[in-house]
């Protein structure tokens, strides 16, 4: 099959009319239909899309997959929610138009936890997303349908947003490249909202490079998002370079040294290994790692910071979601009966749950202990990242405590255990909007696990550089997940 | 002993419209304590209170204002399209005022 290659290949396949766009949906069609079997990673698959001429542009004629928490007009976008099961947008998020005009052609739209709110891709109105490389196991969240996906080999890339991790997990889990870059460099118009001020667009990949043609076509300013900024003078593709002899990374002491573990499962022992391992290979590149020191005091608020001011900006976001001008209409007497019957039917348990929690650090005696409080701890641990990318590079951390965890002990709670900073650190790229990117780095126990760089607001090509070098010195660029288990 | 209740736990559903079930109710109730504690955690940063809140991504954003020109919107047949219940133009909803 042509569809497994690189966005580069496919581009001169298709240039050099080795094959056709036409050719190329068919063959990810087929296989949509196969990963939907497997793994039920899509809400919709567009049987026909609308075949696209073949330029210059190395995206034309290229199918692409769209989380479904983006608009796109006269294509169902339900952010995998019964408040939205027949929704029909009128309008194309921006950086799907863009792409669209890039000649790209979306295929399938991909499920997620209910509009983006959980980090296991098991409360999809459509049902638990499988891992490819494991059935029993999750893929991670919430872009965990594009993860599935571009894993399987659906397309090079599928389209993801990040408001905790959640492009950025999924990849690790899922063996892929995950990237989220600097908050602002891609429009969010069309982007269902959960948290604004948290929430990212970006992309997930086979590979860095690929990363950095997606991301090259979708940023630039909008008028229809404010918090756009001009990037016309940021070229991914083109700052490549795979050079980063001289380049500053540091890791968080307190996380990633296993050290500071109590009791270590084997599980993180191999994963601190095999993330040490990688930190050889990027000495052996020519750059330098620090292990630094970070306040512990802020690294255990940090997840808690993150449930606050995401729970509490999602409940004023969804406060649009009434079934009054769309969504499906509620029974009852009065607007606010009709209003509490949409909701009450249309959330799942674990997103009211999530609004519960907003709901109650907005009360009127939480708002300052709270909410407020978060707001300053969010400063202080963006202005320690800002102080440590005045002598650093880079941040490289490991992604998580391990591989995807089976879904039967999936049980979607927060958790208080030794591990939970570790899996949530995330976080910070959410707070201080940084461009920050997942690559594969090696396996455990037949599974991928992933390691995370994440740079200073501005600097994704700086960013992305090291991704990529750090990518070239090992051998899971372009990998397809193969599940030998239930072979 | 938690501080908190199923009375408490239902009201800040309620004041979000939405309504719990008791299984629900419970799932919540049951973890209450563990979120309130996590909370706290934020609250244990010395001196916290004399740091400003930070509310956005970035501190530099420059706000332009768009020219005050007329731009092509949906229209409200299209935005109509997406709601279950209207008459020509307009969405309907039961009578908020003035009785029956």
């Amino acid at each position: 099959m042509n569809i497994t290659k690189s966005i580069e290949e496919l581009h001169t396949l298709l240039k050099n009319k080795e094959i056709t766009p036409d050719e190329l949906v068919q063959e990810s069609l087929l296989k949509t239909k196969e990963v939907q079997e497997k793994c039920n990673a899509f809400v919709t698959i567009i049987d026909n899309p609308r075949i696209t001429e073949v330029t210059d542009n190395p995206l034309s004629g290229i199918p692409f997959g769209v989380k479904d928490n983006y608009s796109t007009k006269g294509i169902l976008s339900t952010g995998s929610s019964n408040t939205l099961k027949d929704y029909v947008p009128i309008f194309t998020a921006t950086a799907v138009e863009k792409l669209e005009s890039a000649g790209a052609i979306m295929v399938n739209k991909t499920a997620l936890d209910e509009f983006g709110m959980g980090g296991t891709g098991t409360t999809c109105a459509t049902g638990v997303v499988r891992n490819p490389w494991d059935e029993k196991r999750m893929c991670a969240g919430s872009s965990a349908g594009s993860a599935a996906a571009v894993a399987s080999g659906v397309y090079p890339f599928a389209l993801g947003s990040d408001t905790g991790d959640s492009i950025r997990k999924p990849a690790a889990y899922c063996g892929i490249v995950g990237y989220k870059p600097t908050y602002g460099m891609i429009s969010r118009y069309g982007l269902f909202p959960f948290a604004s001020s948290l929430d990212h667009c970006g992309v997930l990949t086979r590979s860095v490079r690929d990363a950095a043609y997606v991301v090259d076509a979708m940023k630039g300013i909008d008028d229809k998002d404010q918090t756009t900024w001009d990037s016309k003078d940021i070229h991914l593709v083109d700052s490549l370079s795979g050079n980063i002899k001289g380049k500053k990374l540091f890791y968080i002491k307190e996380l990633a040294n296993i050290d500071n573990y109590h009791h270590p499962s084997e599980m993180l022992k191999l994963h601190l290994e095999n993330f040490q391992k990688t930190l050889d290979l990027v000495k052996s590149l020519g750059a330098s790692v620090t292990e630094v020191s970070f306040d512990q005091a802020l690294l255990n608020a940090l997840p808690s910071v993150y449930v606050c001011l995401s729970c509490a900006e999602a409940t004023s976001n969804m406060s649009n979601l009434t079934g009054i001008i769309f969504g499906k209409r509620g029974i009852g007497n009065t607007p606010d009966e009709i209003m509490m019957d949409h909701r009450t039917k249309g959330f799942s348990p674990l997103i009211k749950r999530r609004f519960v929690i907003g709901s109650y650090i907005l009360q009127k005696e939480n708002q300052e202990r709270y909410f407020n409080n978060a707001a300053r701890v969010r400063r202080l641990i963006v202005d320690k990242m800002k102080d440590l990318f005045k002598n650093y590079d880079a941040l490289i951390m490991p992604v998580g405590s391990g591989i995807a965890p089976y879904l039967d002990d999936d049980n979607n709670m927060i958790d208080n255990d030794e591990v939970r900073c570790l899996e949530e650190h995330l976080q910070i790229g959410n707070f201080g909007g940084f461009p920050s990117i997942t690559i594969p780095n090696g396996f455990i126990s037949n599974m991928p696990v992933g390691v995370n760089i994440t740079g200073n607001c501005y600097d994704d090509e700086n960013t992305l550089n090291i991704a990529y070098a750090i990518e070239s010195v090992m051998p899971y660029k372009n990998q397809i997940a193969k599940d030998d288990k239930n072979e | 002993m938690s501080k908190f209740t199923k009375e408490m736990v239902q009201n800040y559903a309620n004041k979000l419209l939405i309504n719990l079930s008791d299984e629900e109710n419970a799932l919540v109730l049951e973890e209450f304590d563990v979120i309130d504690h996590n909370m706290e955690l934020i609250t244990k940063i010395p001196n916290i209170e004399k740091v400003e809140p930070m509310t956005h991504t970035l501190d530099d954003f420059t706000y332009e204002l768009r020219s005050d020109v007329a731009t092509p919107s949906p229209s409200i047949e299209e935005i109509l399209q997406n709601c279950d219940k209207y008459e020509d133009r307009e969405v309907v909803v039961p009578k908020v005022v003035g009785g029956d």
